[in-house]
């Protein structure tokens, strides 16, 4: 027998496969694509541009993880994470396997859903590689992260933590609302909003942070996991497509969805810009070039003007986003730095280099309004002290994070709107986080809040001591770098290393 | 706009004001330091004093900045609007403040 061609193979796969029940109404088979409002018309008209098979796919993702684990295994060998830039960088990759890989593997989770839940068998054999990739990359950032957990703090129970501290309920609660939805707004949710149109905020700046600070085994895992990542995003946007031209009644949902995931996803990345702006001893670049190269250029300007075609403008409230590019760094990093001693990472005043990098990436905002927050931080140091937020933050009902964010236009002002709903009162940071509260409110009011939690006593206790128990924290997680034992620990194997070198 | 779902989806709020009791919870916000990178969250007896409020609550928590004055704090305002009267020491009930309300001073 001749050999089939990739394409015929596909087809043979993804159609010849598949059957169409009659049994069984086919709406009993699949309970869970209609009631969202998207019609679909025609699933056979989706086209997996990659074609993908069980058998190339296995191929492709063995080669990759053979590489990868070689890499892992010589750097460990070699003792590659003496090479770092400072263990200072290491706190951007805690931020990463805390908040990013658990997101991973509830992709995986979800992916998996909807490869037996989508009424087409071509969409069900994409969503079934993703869930692949996922758990892949799930267990990939593990093994390459794992080995700074023998030296480093903060890397020994990144699940629980997920599960429980409060900056981490930033990205669980993000993705809970997405695990939640309904299949088409997770597709437009994850598939379009996360992997397609906010991808390179996130990937580039940890994978091209992890180079540029000597950390050549999670950019090994990034090359590694880079080719997945395109073909998600050609997916993402390729599902989006499917969706509008099925039928003209999708746009509105789907232009809701699109402004909805807009803002949840920024809120989100706040804290990579906040990573990228603070955390990396050698930086790439900061969050306002990184936003107007990957948001303005690439998707204001470079695909919105394409899905005018279909209807759809920018996402309500990107403007608020592009003024607050000046600001949103320094004030979540700010809230990081007021917080860290109940954070398992490190945070520490930027040194004088750092000071005026950031002045000169941020000429109009940072002397004004960041730099005096420094120098009186500063200060405090200088007199034996340390600042630190003794008490708990207000937080907003949708994004979760601290309400540290300030008016549009106006930084010296907290920004803060509320919602009544039967007879109780809801707060938020912004006006998209209000709007996003204020067209599912049944949905929010459910939130599981960490201050408020800690003040109903679900959370191990009253005192800190006893929360960051509960949490799964160990002394020396948090608190100040230069008090913490990763640098402790950094200053002695180097002073050793130089002292071996002289001899 | 409600959700839309498969079941009736109709679940309480998780920190509605009867899991607090007799109590609730009260944000207070230094409005001109930004040393605080928000405002802070109480949990607070409805029919606590103001003078203990600030004493017990406020003034530990904004002690974090070593430049605060307990005397300093003025403009006492209730959702940036109803001043309080701290000198006849309400309650905080009788602040107008409620459940997840907020609170400014200024110094």
């Amino acid at each position: 027998m001749a050999k089939l061609s990739m394409r015929e193979r596909y087809s043979l796969l993804t159609r010849d496969l598949d059957w169409t029940p009659t049994y069984v109404d086919p709406k009993i088979v699949y309970p869970y694509t209609r009631y969202e409002g998207i019609k679909i018309h025609d699933w056979d008209s989706w086209e997996d541009p990659f074609r993908l098979t069980v058998d190339s796919y296995c191929k492709y993702q063995a080669e990759k993880d053979k590489k990868l684990y070689a890499v892992i295994d010589s750097f460990a060998q070699g003792q590659g994470h003496l090479l770092l830039t400072d263990a200072r960088y290491l706190n951007a990759v805690k931020l990463f396997l805390q908040g990013v890989t658990p997101l991973e593997y509830q992709a995986h989770r979800h992916f998996g859903f909807l490869a037996r839940h989508l009424d087409g068998p071509g969409p069900r054999f994409a969503a079934l590689c993703q869930s692949i990739d996922e758990l892949r990359h799930t267990q990939t950032e593990i093994h390459t992260i794992s080995q700074y957990n023998k030296y480093y703090g903060g890397l020994h129970n990144w699940s629980q933590m997920h599960d429980r501290v409060w900056y981490l309920s930033v990205p669980k609660s993000f993705f809970d609302d997405g695990l939640s939805a309904g299949p088409f707004e997770f597709l437009t949710a994850i598939s379009f909003s996360f992997e397609y149109f906010l991808t390179n905020l996130l990937f580039v700046p940890f994978m091209s942070g992890a180079s540029f600070n000597g950390d050549l085994a999670t950019m090994t895992f990034g090359f590694s996991a880079q080719s997945d990542e395109s073909r998600h995003m050609t997916l993402g946007l390729g599902v989006l497509k499917f969706m509008l031209e099925q039928d003209e009644d999708n746009v509105p949902i789907l232009q809701d969805w699109i402004d909805k995931w807009f803002w949840r996803g920024y809120r989100l990345l706040s804290l990579v810009a906040a990573m990228m702006d603070y955390m990396l001893p050698k930086k790439v670049m900061s969050w306002k070039e990184a936003f107007e190269l990957y948001l303005e250029e690439q998707m204001l300007n470079g695909l919105f003007p394409d899905l005018e075609y279909y209807g759809i403008r920018p996402p309500r409230h990107v403007e608020q986003a592009i003024t607050e590019k000046e600001y949103m760094s320094h004030q979540v990093y700010w809230v990081l730095y007021n917080f860290s001693h109940a954070a398992a990472f490190n945070t520490t005043i930027p040194t004088a280099e750092e000071l005026d990098w950031l002045s000169a990436s941020y000429p109009d905002t940072f002397d004004r309004y960041y730099r005096p927050l420094w120098d009186r931080a500063q200060q405090i140091a200088d007199s034996g002290g340390r600042f630190f937020y003794g008490g708990l933050p207000m937080l907003c009902q949708v994004c979760q994070i601290p309400m540290g964010f300030t008016e549009p236009g106006d930084p010296t002002t907290i920004s803060v709107r509320s919602s009544e709903f039967r007879q109780e009162r809801y707060n938020f940071c912004s006006d998209g986080c209000k709007w996003i509260f204020d067209r599912e409110p049944e949905k929010y009011v459910q939130a599981w809040l960490p201050v408020h939690q800690i003040y109903q006593g679900n959370c191990g206790g009253a005192s800190i001591p006893d929360v960051l128990a509960w949490y799964g924290m160990q002394p020396g997680d948090g608190g100040e770098y230069g008090a913490s034992p990763d640098k402790a620990s950094w200053d002695e194997w180097h002073a050793q290393a130089a002292a071996g070198g002289a001899e | 706009m409600t959700v839309k779902a498969l079941y009736d989806y109709d679940y309480p709020a998780k920190d509605r004001q009867e899991n607090f009791g007799d109590d609730i919870l009260v944000h207070v916000l230094w409005a001109n330091n930004l040393m605080f990178c928000a405002a802070a969250c109480f949990r607070a007896p409805k029919a606590m004093p103001w003078s203990d409020f600030k004493a017990q609550m406020i003034d530990p928590w904004a002690s974090s900045d070593p430049g605060y004055d307990p005397a300093a704090p003025a403009g006492w305002q209730v959702d940036g609007g109803g001043a309080i009267d701290t000198g006849a020491n309400p309650t905080l009930e009788e602040t107008g403040v409620g459940h997840k309300g907020l609170i400014t001073f200024r110094t």
